[in-house]
Order: C-alpha cells, then sequence, then structure tokens
C-alpha cells in the first residue's frame, strides 16, 4: 500500500484559474519521486498540498491513511510528511544547532531526554555530529540546509519533501543533500523532491512532469527524459548526457534512444 | 576597456584578532575587452570579492595592489565611480530582489536617473522602452504596471533591463542562472549572447556551472583561498587535471566524458563545447578512436 | 560583511560566562539598585561599586579595556547631564564664574553613577550571548504566564529576532551593493537628499523580510508548531554553586553601601549634635 496518494487534487488561489487540475500519484515507502515542470506549472503549490500548509479545493492527499479532508488528521499528516524548502535561512528559527532541530519535537511535547535522543539521531542523519552547539549563519549553505533537513527529521518522517532545496546551493551543497537524500531512502523514507535540476531527477524512481497545474509525462526517469520532443515543448530539456546521445546519433553513430546518465551514454560508447 | 589587475590583496575586517580574513592574495589578471570571461572556484574561494571590485563595490584596500578598468584607475582618490559604474553593470543573484519602483518603467529608469542626471524625459523613455523589447518585455503592457505584480520569470526580466539600461560596456554576472528552470536559462543565455553582439563588449561571469563555462566562455580565472591557480580558455583549464584537483571543482560533462574516453584509448581534441566535443568524437571513432 | 559581531558579547570560558543567564540578569539588576542607593556625595559607596565591577571583570578575563569601551558610546549624554549640572546648580557657593561647589559635586555624581550603571549592564552584555539573554529573560519572565503573559511567544519572537539579525545585515548589504551598481548614491547630498536615496534599499528590505517571514511561518508550520499548547521545552538551566557565589558577592555590595550610607548618616548626626 503506498504511503502516500494523491487522488484527482485540484487548488486554486482565490478567484484566480486553478493552480493544479485533477493531479493523482502515489508514493511507495522508500521511494524517490522527483516532480519537474517550468517555474509556475503548479510544483510548490502541490508540495504545499502534502504536508497540509495548503488544502485541496478538490480532492484528497491521504498519507498513511490520514486525509487532508479530516480538519483533525492536519498534525497526523505534519508528522509523517516533512518539508524542506529553497532557502536554508528562512527555515531556521534558532541560533544554536540543537535548539533548531529540538523546535519540531518540543512542538510534539516530546520528552526532554527524548529530545536529547531525536537530536543525535537527526545530526547523524546528515552527517552534521560535530556541529551540535554551532551557529547556523557560520554554516555553508550545504551545512545549513542539512541543518533544516535534521529538524525535520527530528520529527521522524515517513516522507520527507524538499521544495528546491537545492536550488540555491553550490554544487558541493548539492552533492551533500543527494548524498543524505541518498542515506534516507535506505533508511525506508520516501523522498518527494522539486526540482530544476534534470541530474537531480534522473536519479529519481519516478519522475512526474507538471505543466500548467496537470501531470504531463510521467513515469520511469527513462522514459519521461528520452521524450525530447515533448520535454521540449514543456520548457524542459534532456539531461546534458541525452543531449549528447542526441547529437551522436544524428550524426550516424548507432547510439540507443533512451539514455540519460554519463554511464549510459559511456557504456554505449564502448559497445560501438 | 580591459580590466587589470596586478597584485591585488584584499582582507576583511584586517584590525579584527580572530576575524580578519584575506580573502584575495596577489591576484593578477587581464580580462581583455571582447572577451566572454568566467571567473570559476568554490564558495569562499575570493570570486565574489574579486569581482566587486571591478566597479569599486569593493574598493581596493591602501598597499592592496592595482586596479585599473579602462582609463579608470581604481587607486586613485579621485577616481569617479559613478561614471565607472556606468560602464561597468553589475548583476547579482537574484537580480528582482532589488526592484523597488511604483512602476516598472520607473524601475527601469533607475540607473538612467542616476547616471545621466539631465537626461531628458523623452530619451528615458525610448531607452527604457529600448531595454524592456531587449529583455522580451512589452513596453506599452507592462510600463504602468507595479513590478510586485509580474510573474517570477517577468520580475527576473525587468530587473535585467534595469541593469542593460545604462548600455554598460563590462557587464558582471553573479551566478546568472540561478532559480531559473531550463527554458528560462537558455532563454537568459541566449539575451547574453545578443548583448555582447550589441553593446555589451564584455561580459564576466561568475559560476558554479562548469558547462555553461566550457559552453559560453572564451577565457576563465580558476580561484583558490583567495589565489588565481589558473588561467586559459576552458580546453586549457578542463584539461589540466592538476587545476580541477586542486580547486575542488567540477569537470563539464564533456570534458568527463572526454578523460573516460581516453582512457580506452580513444582520444579527442575538442575544446569541450557539446557541438565541436560530438563533431571530434564521430571523427574520433570513425578514424579507430585517434584523431587525424 | 560575514562577521558582524552582533551586540558587544565577548566569547571566553570563564566563571562569569558559566552562570545562569537569569542569575546575571537578577544580579545586573541587583547592582544597579546598589549604585542607586548610594545617596548623595558618598563617594565612597561608589568606589564599593567600581571594585564589584573591576573584580567582576578580572573574574570573567573580559580585558578591561573592552569593558571601558562600551562607555565611549554614552560619552556624549554623560558630558552633557554634567554640563547641565555645571552651569544650572545654582545651590553652594560660587567657585569659579557661575560654577557653585555643589554643582561640582553634582556633576561629579552623575557622571559616576551613568559609568557605572554602564559598565554593570556592558558587563552583562560581554559575558552573555544574546541567546543566552534572551533564554534568561524567558526563564525570568515565566511566572507570569500565571496571568496569562504570552511568555513563550514572547520569547520566541526574541529568538527569532536574534536570529535574523545577520541574516537581514547580509541583506541589507546585498542590497546596497546592487542599487549601487545601479549608481544609487547614498553619500552625498543634505540629510533630506539622503534619506529618499535610502528608498531603493528599503523597500526590497521590507518586502523580502516579508517573504521571509512567509516562508518561515510555513516551515514552522511544517515542523507542528501550534503554540505554547503541550509543548515540552529542550533546553534546561540549573542553578550552581557559581550563582550563588554571584548572589551572595552583590548581596555583600548592598549591604556595604547601605551601611556605608548609615555610617555617613550617624557621622553627620554627631556632628549637629556636636554642634549643637
Amino acid at each position: 500500500m503506498p504511503i502516500l496518494e494523491v487522488k484527482n487534487v485540484s487548488f486554486s488561489y482565490g478567484q484566480n484559474e486553478k493552480a493544479l487540475k485533477g493531479v493523482s500519484f502515489s508514493v511507495e515507502k522508500g521511494e524517490f519521486v522527483a516532480i519537474i515542470g517550468h517555474n509556475g506549472s503548479g510544483k510548490s503549490t502541490l508540495a504545499k498540498l502534502l504536508n497540509g500548509l495548503l488544502k485541496p479545493t478538490g480532492g484528497e492527499v491521504v498519507v498513511d491513511g490520514f486525509s487532508s479532508n479530516d480538519k483533525n488528521a492536519v498534525f497526523e499528516i505534519r508528522k509523517r510528511v516533512g518539508m524542506v524548502f529553497q532557502n536554508p535561512d528562512n527555515q531556521l528559527i534558532a541560533s544554536i544547532v540543537e535548539d533548531d532541530i529540538a523546535f519540531g519535537p518540543e512542538n510534539l511535547g516530546v520528552p526532554r531526554e527524548e529530545i536529547g535522543k531525536r537530536i543525535d539521531f537527526a545530526l547523524k542523519a546528515v552527517g552534521m555530529e560535530n556541529f551540535r552547539k554551532a551557529t547556523p549563519e557560520r554554516l555553508s549553505g550545504g551545512q545549513k540546509q542539512r541543518i533544516a533537513i535534521a529538524g525535520v527529521l527530528a520529527l521522524k518522517p515517513q516522507i520527507l519533501v524538499l521544495d528546491e532545496s537545492t536550488a540555491m546551493l553550490d554544487p558541493q551543497g548539492r552533492k551533500e543533500i543527494a548524498a543524505v537524500v541518498e542515506n534516507l531512502r535506505k533508511s525506508g523514507v520516501s523522498v518527494i523532491a522539486i526540482t530544476h535540476y534534470m541530474d537531480e531527477a534522473v536519479k529519481a524512481d519516478k519522475v512526474l512532469v507538471l505543466d500548467r497545474g496537470v501531470v504531463a509525462l510521467s513515469g520511469t526517469p527513462k522514459k519521461v527524459f528520452s521524450q525530447k520532443a515533448a520535454l521540449d515543448a514543456l520548457g524542459l530539456e534532456q539531461p546534458l548526457a541525452g543531449i549528447i546521445a542526441d547529437k551522436l546519433r544524428a550524426q550516424g553513430l548507432n547510439i540507443p534512444e533512451n539514455i540519460i546518465t554519463e554511464e549510459e551514454l559511456l557504456g554505449a560508447l564502448w559497445t560501438l | 576597456m580591459d580590466v587589470v589587475a596586478e597584485n591585488l590583496n584584499f582582507t576583511y575586517s584586517p584590525k579584527t584578532k580572530g576575524l580578519s580574513f584575506r580573502a584575495l592574495q596577489n591576484v593578477n589578471l587581464t580580462i581583455k575587452s571582447g572577451e566572454i570571461f568566467g571567473i570559476i572556484g568554490k564558495t569562499g574561494s575570493g570570486k565574489s570579492t574579486f569581482v566587486q571590485h571591478i566597479n569599486g563595490l569593493i574598493k581596493v584596500q591602501k598597499g592592496g595592489g592595482a586596479l585599473k578598468v579602462g582609463d579608470y584607475d581604481l587607486t586613485d582618490k579621485k577616481c569617479d565611480y559613478k561614471s565607472l559604474r556606468a560602464k561597468v553593470g553589475m548583476m547579482f543573484q537574484y537580480p528582482e530582489h532589488q526592484l523597488f519602483a511604483e512602476t516598472v518603467a520607473e524601475d527601469v529608469a533607475f540607473a538612467l536617473k542616476n547616471f545621466a542626471k539631465d537626461i531628458s524625459a523623452e530619451e528615458i523613455s525610448v531607452r527604457v522602452k529600448e531595454a524592456l523589447s531587449t529583455v522580451g518585455l512589452d513596453y506599452n503592457e507592462v510600463k504602468d504596471k507595479s513590478p510586485f505584480d509580474l510573474s517570477g520569470g517577468q520580475k527576473r526580466r525587468v530587473a535585467i533591463a534595469g541593469v542593460i539600461v545604462a548600455k554598460p560596456e563590462i557587464l558582471v554576472l553573479d551566478e546568472p542562472a540561478a532559480g531559473l528552470d531550463p527554458k528560462g536559462k537558455r532563454e537568459f543565455l541566449e539575451l547574453l549572447l545578443k548583448l555582447h553582439k550589441d553593446f555589451v563588449k564584455t561580459i564576466i561571469i561568475v559560476s558554479h556551472d562548469m558547462n555553461l563555462v566550457a559552453e559560453y566562455c572564451t577565457r576563465a580565472a580558476v580561484f583558490s583561498g583567495g589565489k588565481i591557480i589558473a588561467t586559459g580558455t576552458p580546453k586549457e583549464i578542463f584539461s589540466d587535471r592538476n587545476i580541477i584537483e586542486k580547486s575542488g571543482l567540477d569537470l563539464p560533462l564533456t570534458a568527463a566524458l572526454t578523460e573516460k574516453l581516453k582512457s580506452k584509448g580513444i582520444i579527442t581534441d575538442s575544446d569541450f563545447t557539446v557541438e565541436d566535443f560530438t563533431e571530434k568524437l564521430v571523427v574520433a571513432l570513425k578514424n579507430g578512436g585517434k584523431i587525424r | 560583511m560575514r562577521d558582524v559581531s552582533f551586540g558587544s558579547y565577548f566569547p571566553a570560558n570563564s566563571f562569569v560566562h558559566k552562570m545562569d543567564a537569569r542569575v546575571k540578569i537578577l544580579i545586573a539588576i541587583a547592582y544597579m539598585v546598589a549604585v542607586f542607593l548610594v545617596s548623595a556625595f558618598h563617594f565612597l559607596g561608589f568606589a564599593a561599586c567600581l571594585l564589584f565591577v573591576m573584580l567582576v571583570a578580572v573574574v570573567s578575563k573580559v580585558p578591561f579595556l573592552r569593558v571601558l569601551k562600551s562607555v565611549r558610546t554614552i560619552i556624549f549624554f554623560v558630558v552633557f547631564s554634567a554640563i547641565l549640572q555645571l552651569f544650572f546648580n545654582k545651590k553652594g557657593t560660587v567657585v569659579f564664574w557661575v560654577i557653585t561647589d555643589v554643582g561640582l559635586l553634582n556633576a561629579a555624581f552623575i557622571i559616576a553613577r551613568i559609568m557605572l550603571i554602564v559598565l554593570g549592564a556592558s558587563l552583562l552584555t560581554l559575558t552573555t550571548s544574546p541567546v543566552e539573554l534572551a533564554d534568561g529573560i524567558e526563564g525570568l519572565l515565566y511566572p507570569l504566564k500565571w496571568i496569562k503573559f504570552p511568555v513563550h511567544e514572547f520569547a520566541l519572537i526574541m529568538s527569532i529576532a536574534l536570529r535574523f539579525i545577520p541574516t537581514l545585515i547580509d541583506e541589507t548589504d546585498r542590497i546596497i551593493k546592487a542599487q549601487k551598481a545601479r549608481g544609487a548614491d547614498f553619500e552625498s547630498g543634505n540629510i533630506f537628499k539622503r534619506a529618499k536615496a535610502l528608498i531603493p534599499v528599503l523597500i526590497p528590505l521590507l518586502i523580502s523580510s516579508f517573504r521571509r517571514a512567509d516562508e518561515l511561518a510555513d516551515a514552522m508550520d511544517s515542523r507542528c508548531y501550534a503554540g505554547s499548547k503541550n509543548r515540552t521545552k529542550y533546553k534546561k538551566m540549573r542553578l550552581s554553586f557559581r550563582d550563588l557565589t554571584g548572589v551572595l558577592v552583590v548581596a555583600g555590595l548592598i549591604v556595604g553601601i547601605v551601611y556605608l550610607n548609615g555610617f555617613y548618616a550617624l557621622n553627620s548626626l554627631a556632628e549637629i549634635a556636636g554642634a549643637l
């Protein structure tokens, strides 16, 4: 049974045109789902619907049996769906790392000793054990964002939503976050990553492409990223390895159609 | 206008023990007019400190070396920074965060009014119209709108128009593509090339995106720990293992592929742009792995 | 702009630094009361206060020069008050021009009082980080919960404000640079012109603050924030022997000053009696 189900969800801000129109998908335990789409496609609206920051105007989001239409379930949903946003500066509330991570468990009324343990656990999960007493201002972007993730993990969520969480990071920071995501998947946490970086989406189990509030494409990265014409029409592009593969094919080399990573491209070149 | 830095040094909080930090150490660099120049290196390597010297946002410290931009001597106390800044445009990350005026037209005109006090209202509206159309916005449609009512993409365009309206000879961009989706990024880079053909003689790009640098830059300088550890064409920089390891940078995909192909005996000699790389690779494969 | 040290905190690992912030705030208040207790012209009481300040400074390992620097910021205020006393106090006998002996004594008394209070307050902020101060204030306000004072919300606001000050300083720096690059001039012209020049900085700063507040609210909601109800608190403050020592020393100071006041009072009583 999926841990999260989005069932025919629609949403509109006030009287405006609908930001989402009948979006449906599901996420299994430990699955990594990437959501891509151009600016204004409805990605961030969708993210906010996943943990009850926004309520669907039609359809429902079901998390581990709790429905977004049930008024009393919102905290149960938020406990299970952790959210990390784009700007790390705007999600840290305390000037000392451990105080910040304690914020979530404190809100849930977790006993003091248990909060200490959760801080240990969360810092370890993001590889920041040595920064317990540090001040966030002095950390790099990637480190700040890892603290933000730790602050969410301290709630022991089953699903982690990353809403363009790597957009403001340098390549080093992006690598750090990718490593954290990989670890979380191994430990059974599902990850939903909203991103502009195609090379991040390539690593997902499933990719959803949003366009003007509807799911325009979905499937494995291979399936989605091999549809060059469709991606172009949606204002997106293939990962660079795919673009290079296409160019080589156009110049007469016998390269298969659905190449999306560097490794696959090299593999195809060796077998020529 | 060439940018010539000689032995440039800069230290943050030089007087406070413990907090002082040497951000630039003996930087020597010449950026010639006409280049699309990349400034690359890890976060904190001194890139931003260096480029902010170019238009005097950070002043050359006493005894901090020499810096000339065209005829402007930035070590001279009497240096006219205002007229320098009219010729050296600078755009930071997320430029749309600096919008402030009541209308789009006013915001775009801000730089013009600052740089040329006696400019006529007609001249302003002509220039604003021109700048907005360069970035792909319709003057009549947006001029009276509040910049804050626009979409994210439109805000970014207005902000760009607000910089290029002064027709700078040199344009410095700090992480220009941050936060743009693939299509937005492509359009922005096309705009840069168009500006470069038009009136912007030199473009200086600070970026973490090595694919972008390989594709667009004529030359680049690699910063590491406040020093320049290499200067050259993308081809020279990305084929030197030493530089890459010392600076901790990633390789552009084309260079990474070139390296791996080489280890299997397929030698290509491209400039690491996608176009050239694929062409050379096809030729190399047809010739049994060797370039001819 | 990266390393803006906020306030005047002087990081060190000393007896005073390790004291409980709540106790330090209370001691600072008690010390100020002591300074005010010193009755007119009994400068020996001030000497006792100065001794206390010097003792704290030595124990806290804060360089004395650093402590004195804190007085610099209010020097204008001190001089102004002293001048008022010197020229407008008509009591006593004239010693020079319009200056009377009482005026002189009053001026000296006021200078000493203000300086001693500032020295004490700055020792508190030098040895207590803003975060600890906020926690201390929260701890002291805690009993007010019983009269429905929103202690938790108040503490959260303080904590968030402290957290965002460096971020907003960075942001201001960035916006100023971006507008300067567009030819903005913040350095020339009269005061009105300069104030007007700040608009292109203040508006983006305001808008970005709203944006940050919005995102922060979402982040807090996402971490199950629901006000102070059923909330636990991770950080616990514990009292130690250091705090007791501090309390005893300041109590000694107050007793001493009261005693000195009394001593002088007794003395003058005896003088009056003798004259009769």
